[in-house]
This record gives C-alpha cells, structure tokens and sequence, in this order.
C-alpha cells in the first residue's frame, strides 16, 4: 500500500514537469500547427541559464525562473518572427525539418559552450523534504509541481482573459479570419512562439533543479511533449496538464514493473503514444483538431 | 537541342565519370596494383569514406520511396537500419552463421518490423504518423540496448556486440563494392517503382489520399509496401554495415542524426527523383566529412579548437537545413535540368510562397 502511494506521488510529482514541458508545446502546436522538435532544446536552454546565472550570482534557482521565461520569450519571439514565420505555409515535413534543424543548432552551441559534462544546481535545501509517514517528498518536487499548475493556469488565463490571448486563438482557429479583423499575423505566430519557449524555459529551469542536465538531455522531452499532449487532447491548456499528470503516473507505474527502469523513458512514452493514437486519438479530454 | 537536354547529357555524361572513378580508382591501391607501379589515385582513407557515402545513398533513396513518393515524413528509418545490423550482427555473433548467410535476414527482418508497426502507424496522418515513426527510431534503440532476460543483456546491451573479421582479401575494397551494390540496389528499386502500377498508386497517394482510395487503390497496402520496401533497403545497409565495422552498439547502429540527414540528403538532391536522393547524399556526406575533419583535406579555422570541430559540423548541418527548406525546399536539383535557375528572384518566389 504504501509503495502504491509512492508510486502515485512520484508521478504526479514527474507529471507537473510533463505538464510544465508540455503546456508551451501544445500551445504552439494548436495555434501554428507546428510540432516543434526543438522544444526540448529550448528546455535545456532554460535549464542552462538557471545553471548558469546559479553558479556565477548564487541567485536561488527559484528566482531564476522569471528571468528564464523573459529571455526565452524573447528568444523565441525573434526565431518565429525571422526564421519560422518563413515556412508557416509550407508542408508539414518542412516544418519539422525546419525546427529539428533549430534542435541541431541550439544543442551543438550549447555543446560548444558547455561541453558534455553533468552539472546541477545543487542548493542548501536541496536535500529536504517533507516526510510523509516513510515516504519523503522532496521540497524541491513539490515546489515544481506547483510552478508547473501555477504556470499553466497562467497561460490559461493570458489566453482567455487578455485581448492578446484571445488574438492567438483567433489565429488559431482561422487564419485568414483573424487577418481580415486587422489581427497582425506575423506578430501573433511570434508572440505564441515567444510563449511556448518561455513556457519551456520555466520548465527548464525547474529541471536543473531536479536533474543533473547535459546539452542532449532535452531531447526526450520532445517525445514526451508529443505524447502528453495527445495524451490530454490538443487544444486547451487544461487538457495538456492533465495529459502531463497521467503521463507521469502511467510512466512511474510502467517503470516500477520488474525489469523495467528508466533507461526505457522513450520506449514507455512510444508505447503510450501508440496505445492512445489506435485507441482514442483525441486524446482523454479533446476534441481531434 | 535544348537547355534541358544539353544539362541532361552532361549529367548523364558526368554521372559514368563518377561511376567508372569509384569503381577503378581503388584498384589502384590494392597491393598487385602497386607492384606493377600503377599510378595510386586512391588512399585507403577514402574506401572508408566512399563506403559511408554509399550507405547514405541507400539510406537516403530507401527513404524517398516512402518520404519522396509516397509522401509519408517518416522520421524513424534509423531503426530498420539498426534493425538490420543487429540481426546479421546477432546471427554472426552469437548464431555463429557466415556473413553471406546472415546479410540476406537483415533487410526481410526490417520488412518484416516495417510491416508490423506500419499497420498501426500508417493509419495516422500528418504530424501524428512523423512523431510516432520518430519514436519507433528511438524506442527501439533503446529497447535493443537495455533488454535483459535473467540479467542478461539479450542484444549484448551497452558494451554492444562484436563479430569476427570476415576472412576475405582486399576486406576494404570488397565492403566497398558491396556497399556500392546495395546503392545501385536501391536506385534500380527506385526507378523500376516509379515506372509502376505500383508507383503510381504511391504518388496518388501523396497527392490526395482519399482520390486515390476513390480510384481503387488500397491505399493501406501500398502505404505498408512502401513503408517496408524502405525498410528493406535501410536494412541491407545496416546489415553490411554491421560485419564491415565488426563492432555494432547502440550508438552506432541506431544514431538519431542518421534520421534526419537521409531527409536533408532526398530533400537536397530533389524528393520523388531517382537520382535525387542520391546526389544529394553524396554531397551532403563530402560536406559532413569535410566538416567534422575526417577528409585529408582538413579545415584550419582560427579560435576553434581541433575537437569542437565534429560539434560545429552539426551546427553548420544544422543552418544548412534551415536555408535548404527556406529557400530551395524543392531540392537543389530543381536548377539542374533547365526547370529553374539560380537567381535571387527564385530564392525570393520560395520564401513568399510559404511565408506570412
């Protein structure tokens, strides 16, 4: 029983990172019907700068996040608006090849820069966390966990809320529409960009804490966010955070079997693909777009 | 005689120059040549090199049959060609069969494989069949590398799996030529479909989908053919790969790079082309090659230290990819043959065709 708790715990606690990873992906992949293969590079770009600013300033990683996320919007602002906005009308496999070419770019810099050594960001409180009768929760999931909700609640409000919001789900919905009411295309498709990878910059962020990172460890995440967000359902910020939660649980329960472990994070994420896209393509809560 | 005639002569013309090049310039290295003090116009480095680029050229024309014609982005091939080199490298490793047995079960194991996945997958269309082709590429990477029975690495696992040389003389030259036949293999498959019933229904189906399912073709059958018709193809390369490296592990058998450089490689020479692909591979090999510093040509860059060098070649493949699909995304060859020229005004008309 209470290994069935601890498994429970940790996916959900695995499932708000899937979350956190995933939100920015899904938004970018329903309003520009694009699947950005270079989401997990730009993860590991955020998990870079909270290494970086952590170990040159001793700023608390926590604090870190914010600048993530401006600079990542802006990153992701400029790529959109000069590179990507360049093939939005052009085939799907343009795309892909397109933002896989973006992955290849953003981890080799990283590489240059950082060579492949193992860091982490490793803080005094590190260590903690919260003992719940044997089973310990670490201060540091827990606190993740409630960035991503936090996050993703409010992205789901910049969305529905704000007239820029409403903007990129105008584009969304219909292109063409959207640019006859005097809708800017090229600045929306830059600012829905812009919010994806500051989305995946937070998320980045919090992974330092959590893993040690190395230029190519964002390229699971990739997968991954496909897979949460077809889990879930394309479409709505909800959706995705559940597909997140049930990703996490479905993966600590798949690599608790006998035999199993995390060298088949990949394996566990393409099976869950399949088993969803046979059985119920739109995903647990969406519609199929 | 038209411009288009004239260029296509002077392929064809330069086409047999390469082909009589890679086939007698390393004679010209082998040990009875150089008794008789016959000029050398090949060192051993390039056999290597002229292999890998001849690998790439299957790679790259297998995934035009079912990228190019059929119009499926499958971004997992690496996992036929993973697939094969592990089925002769376990045949050989571990069964004891001789090479020439065991080669032939490496493309109808990657068949077979294509066949299985491909009846789930290619239902899906669009982004949905290229990620999850992309996790076929890295989920069975994985899986080879890390299943155990008893605690027991069933593939070899991470330490991978060794073979023993195969006895042959010349070893170099004679993978070579095999590699060579593979690529010729792939290109004859290529032009014999496209000149089909077959690849007609291919193409219709890359066209429209449901027209083509109207007009009577079935189109999942054709879609699983092609599918594991590349499979096939990508599978002989794997299996000839594995017993000329003697070596084989996860890491080379199954590199995610190799996924998208055979795209880059049919995108560049012209998708859905018999020759295409091809060119496009050889091409693109030279410049990764170069790049990384594995050509005798080797590039001095200041600043940039020796060992970063193979890390800025994926950097360049990386913008190369990017200006490819922005400005030429029908392929270079698209200014061979007198369709188009290079002139900025094309480069222009491409990037507003796509552009917001």
């Amino acid at each position: 029983m209470a290994d069935l708790v601890q498994l429970v715990i940790i996916g959900l606690l695995a499932g708000g990172i899937y979350a956190a990873v995933g939100v920015g992906f899904s938004l970018v992949w329903g309003v520009l019907n694009i699947v950005n293969l270079a989401h997990g590079a730009l993860v590991i770009v955020g998990a870079y700068l909270t290494w970086q600013i952590f170990t040159a300033s001793g700023l608390d990683p926590f604090l870190t996040l914010p600048i993530d996320a401006v600079a990542l919007f802006a990153f992701g602002y400029v790529v959109q608006r000069g590179v990507i906005n360049r093939i939005i009308r052009a085939p799907l496999l343009f795309t892909f090849l397109l933002t896989f070419g973006l992955n290849l770019i953003a981890v080799n810099v990283l590489l240059l820069i950082f060579k492949s050594d193992f860091r982490s960001v490793t803080t005094a409180y590190s260590g903690a966390g919260l003992d719940l009768g044997g089973i310990v929760v670490p201060y540091i999931r827990l606190a993740a966990l409630g960035i991503a909700l936090l996050v993703a609640a409010a992205l789901a409000l910049l969305l529905n809320r704000t007239r820029v919001g409403l903007a990129i789900q105008a584009v969304g919905s219909d292109r063409d529409a959207a640019q006859l009411v005097g809708i800017d295309l090229r600045h929306a498709y830059a600012v829905t960009y812009g919010l994806g990878a500051a989305c995946a910059g937070v998320a980045g962020g919090l992974i330092a804490m959590i893993q040690a990172i190395t230029p190519t460890a964002g390229e699971p995440y990739t997968l991954q966010a496909f897979v949460v967000v077809i889990l879930g359902g394309l479409g709505r910020v909800s959706a995705t955070v559940v597909g997140g939660l049930v990703f996490g649980l479905v993966e600590a329960f798949a690599q608790s079997i006998p035999g199993s472990g995390s060298v088949f994070a990949n394996a566990i994420a393409f099976g869950v693909m399949v088993l969803v896209l046979v059985t119920r393509p739109q995903g647990l809560l969406g519609r199929l777009r | 005689m038209t411009t288009s005639q004239r260029w296509q002569r002077i392929l064809i013309v330069l086409g047999c120059a390469v082909i009589a090049y890679a086939v007698l310039a390393p004679l010209t290295s082998l040990d009875g040549a150089q008794a008789l003090n016959l000029p050398l116009l090949t060192d051993k480095l390039w056999f290597r090199l002229a292999t890998i680029t001849a690998m790439f050229v299957v790679m790259a024309t297998a995934w035009n049959i079912i990228g190019g014609l059929t119009g499926y982005a499958a971004f997992g091939n690496v996992a036929f060609f993973g697939i094969g080199a592990y089925t002769t490298g376990m045949l050989i490793a571990k069964a004891k069969w001789p090479f020439l047995l065991a080669l032939p079960l490496a493309p109808v194991a990657a068949a077979i494989f294509a066949v299985l996945v491909g009846l789930p997958l290619l239902r899906l269309r669009g982004h949905y069949f290229a990620v999850a082709s992309l996790g076929v590429g890295v989920a069975v990477g994985e899986l080879v590398q890390n299943l155990d029975y008893r605690g027991e690495p069933i593939f070899g696992g991470a330490s991978g799996l060794f073979m023993p040389i195969f006895a042959v003389p010349n070893r170099d030259l004679y993978f070579f030529y095999l590699m060579l036949g593979a690529a010729g293999v792939s290109i004859a498959v290529t032009w014999a479909v496209i000149r089909s019933r077959f690849g007609y229904g291919l193409i219709a189906i890359r066209e429209n989908e449901e027209a083509a399912a109207v007009i009577g073709v079935n189109t999942t059958a054709y879609k699983v053919a092609a599918f594991a018709l590349a499979a096939a193809l990508t599978g002989l390369a794997g299996g000839i790969f594995a017993q000329w490296n003697v070596f084989i592990d996860q890491e080379n058998s199954f590199p995610i790079a190799y996924n998208v450089e055979m795209i880059l490689m049919a995108l560049l020479g012209g998708t859905g082309t018999v020759f295409g692909p091809a060119a496009g591979a050889v091409v693109l090999q030279l410049l990764i090659q170069f790049l990384s510093g594995s050509l005798p040509i080797t590039l001095d860059l200041p600043f940039v230290p020796e060992d970063a060098m193979p890390v800025l070649a994926q950097v360049v493949l990386g913008v190369l990819l990017a200006l490819v699909v922005i400005f030429a995304p029908r392929g270079v060859i698209d200014f061979f043959g007198g369709r188009s020229r290079l002139t900025i005004a094309y480069l222009r008309r491409s990037l507003r065709e796509t552009s917001i």
